[in-house]
């Protein structure tokens, strides 16, 4: 098959998705009404809520949504081969990741604005706001995992990465200065800002500076300059913690925003002009268990284990792309509150989703096509350094030689990932500041909440099995859509709507999640060995998350399901169900 | 005409989706840090109207004609309940 035909059939998937599907539920199920006021318009007060047009709307929600998730969920599943994970990126945006997103935004629209922690208090149970709570942390410590050490062992401790990363961050806090000090023109900063750092970029492709950083990891060791790396990366996360958001995070994100925008378009056209076919070396299944290394030759050194049972681990292994329980939190906390119009909620919900959905397909094709076959896959670690060598083989097809290609899609995903880590460590401080800041005062300290947080981080980071964490992280994504999905269930129900598009949904996403979280908690601790302490901890810590999350997810269907009986019987007796 | 001007359209949709992705979030966050130091200065003036004196009422009076049209959406927004989950409007996966 043609990688062409992928995008041609993840086109048709939109198409009938976007265009007759979900305009159905719309149309039929959800009736929006343009002439009601939204939140947007009704609570106008220029902080929370503020109308804003729909294309606007359409490319804050796209960005927002479509962060590391996407592109990294596809390149690990294609260990089962690339058609499963194919299927799964469009079939469950077409039955369950637009539903989620566009309800949420239906959801907080219709409910004036509130928040998916106030209407999970109000329609499942007092509880439920704290297990979501619960959810948020240990997503948050999980992500803080999976990618710092996606940053801090494979990307930045490549010899050609760290001097265009750090050039980069340094170009956008020029951009902070040059906007809110010297009041430059946006267009002017832009240009100066991102044409430096893709000279950035290029001078750290140079020899002499790879010798440097060479010489660098040659003297730590292994593993002690993967520990240094992560070590930086935690450094420059707790300044994205610390500092004022416009100083940092906004102005960094901003020019790693053009760095990624280019580098994606500049694939997409690469492909196309390549337009290759799959390879036979790379087959459409490898094996039940995504193990790589039974299906092919790994390169000498090279251990990449199972992923364990495609069911359910594949499901949760690829979250954004095809659904993600943060879009609801995102969908109903920010673009609920600015939608003008109720009309304007598919387009903005649904269709931001469906192209998250092309941009897993082309992350999917980066590795397939990218790497060619099984054995390169595995050489270039299948991880996130397989996106970057994949979209190198995209670039070169337009001119973009290789040598600068790679390094270009390595310092491409750790902007992403670090565009993400900072604010997550922003929320951790004040997560624990709200749980802890009562009992123990010195946790509302910016400096002592941010260190809380990265020194959980880092253990995480330095004695976690990837693979797991990214499972566990996968897990806590998609409880969060189970919660979101069941209130949307229980929402649709309370207003005697047919709930049962959404109320699938949540089945097979809450009976996926809990056994993939009951497998990778099984598996963590049947790997506890003492006799590698750093090991132990890992698995211990990854058992415990995959533990408190089931308990959580338990507590939840048991309230839900009460909820529900409710909310059917209040509706049966012909009683108001909404509150 | 007719190609030109649907051209026309499709290039500003284009334009708009642009803006949405890059610049509208720092817009966004001026407006908030607008919103924030205003609501603050209301509350510092008219803190009796949510039962916290902190000026003597003749300045409150001199600034009353200036925050009567906005005073509704301020109070809401004050009094507006508020959890964790309003943080995450951008997302982080």
């Amino acid at each position: 098959m043609n990688a062409i035909l992928t995008l041609v059939l993840a086109g048709v998937a939109i198409g009938l998705g976007y265009g007759v599907y979900a305009k159905s539920i719309d149309r039929k199920i959800i009736q929006p009404d343009n002439s009601r006021t939204t939140p947007a318009r009704m609570y106008m007060d220029g902080v929370d809520f503020t109308p804003a047009n729909r294309n606007v709307l359409f490319g804050y929600q796209f960005k927002s949504i479509a962060a590391l998730g996407p592109i990294v969920g596809p390149i690990v599943a294609v260990r089962y081969g690339w058609l499963p994970a194919l299927l799964w990126i469009l079939l469950g945006t077409f039955f369950i990741g637009w539903v989620q997103d566009y309800s949420s935004i239906i959801v907080g629209v219709r409910e004036e604005g509130q928040t998916f922690g106030a209407l999970s208090y109000r329609l499942i149970s007092p509880r439920a706001r704290g297990i979501l709570l619960v959810f948020i942390y240990c997503y948050l410590w999980l992500i803080m995992g999976a990618f710092g050490k996606i940053v801090g062992y494979d990307l930045m401790s490549k010899p050609s990465v760290p001097l265009g990363v750090i050039l980069v961050i340094l170009l956008g806090l020029l951009a902070g200065q040059m906007t809110y000090k010297w009041k430059q023109d946006i267009i002017l900063t832009t240009v100066v800002t991102v044409v430096g750092a893709f000279i950035g970029i290029w001078l750290g492709t140079l020899q002499g500076v790879q010798n440097l950083f060479s010489g660098i990891n040659t003297a730590l060791g292994d593993p002690g300059y993967k520990i240094f790396w992560s070590v930086v990366t935690l450094v420059i996360c707790y300044f994205g913690a610390v500092l004022p958001i416009w100083r940092w995070a906004q102005p960094i994100n901003y020019v790693a925003f053009w760095i990624v925008f280019l580098g994606i378009l500049g694939g997409v056209i690469g492909l196309i002009v390549w337009h290759p076919s799959y390879p036979a070396e790379f087959p459409a299944f490898t094996n039940w268990d995504g193990d790589i290394c039974a299906a092919t030759t790994c390169p000498e050194g090279v251990t990449l284990g199972a992923l364990g049972p495609l069911w359910p681990i594949l499901f949760v292994t690829i979250a954004c792309g095809a659904i993600s329980g943060w879009h609801s939190l995102v969908s109903s906390s920010g673009t609920a509150r600015q939608l003008e119009r109720e009309g304007d909620a598919l387009f903005v919900g649904g269709g931001a989703m469906f192209l998250e959905m092309f941009l897993a397909v082309l992350s999917l094709l980066a590795a397939v096509v990218g790497a060619g076959s099984l054995a390169q896959y595995a050489e270039w670690g299948g991880k996130a350094g397989v996106f970057s060598n994949g979209l190198a083989v995209f670039l070169s097809h337009i001119g973009v030689p290789e040598s600068f290609g790679r390094p270009y899609g390595a310092v491409f995903l750790t902007l992403m990932a670090l565009t993400i880590m900072y604010l997550v460590v922003r929320f951790m401080r004040v997560a624990s500041a709200e749980f802890l800041g009562d009992r123990i005062p010195v946790i509302r300290n910016i400096h002592v909440g941010s260190l809380i947080a990265l020194i959980l981080s880092g253990i995480l980071i330095w004695t976690g099995f990837w693979t797991r964490i990214w499972v566990l992280f996968g897990g806590s994504n998609q409880l969060m859509a189970s919660l979101a999905l069941l209130i949307i269930t229980l929402w649709l129900a309370s207003k005697g709507k047919n709930y049962w598009w959404s109320f699938i949904p949540f089945i097979f996403m809450f009976l996926t999640t809990i056994a993939a979280l009951a497998r990778t908690g099984y598996k963590s601790f049947e790997a506890v060995d003492f006799a590698d302490v750093s090991g132990a901890i890992g698995n211990i810590i990854a058992g415990v998350l995959a533990v408190v999350l089931i308990i959580c997810a338990f507590i939840l269907a048991v309230d839900g399901i009460r909820a529900i009986i409710r909310v059917t019987r209040k509706e049966e007796a012909g009683a108001p169900a909404g509150k | 005409m007719q190609i030109p001007s649907r051209l026309w359209r499709f290039a500003r949709t284009l334009q708009e989706i642009l803006y949405g992705m890059t610049v509208y979030e720092w817009v966004r966050e001026f407006d908030k840090a607008r919103g924030e130091v205003d609501r603050l200065f209301t509350l510092i003036v008219f803190g009796e109207l949510l039962g916290i004196p902190l000026l003597p009422p003749y300045y409150t009076l001199r600034l009353l004609p200036y925050v009567v049209p906005r005073f509704e959406a301020w109070r809401r927004s004050m009094l507006r309940e508020r959890d964790l989950t309003e943080l995450f409007d951008q997302e982080i996966g």
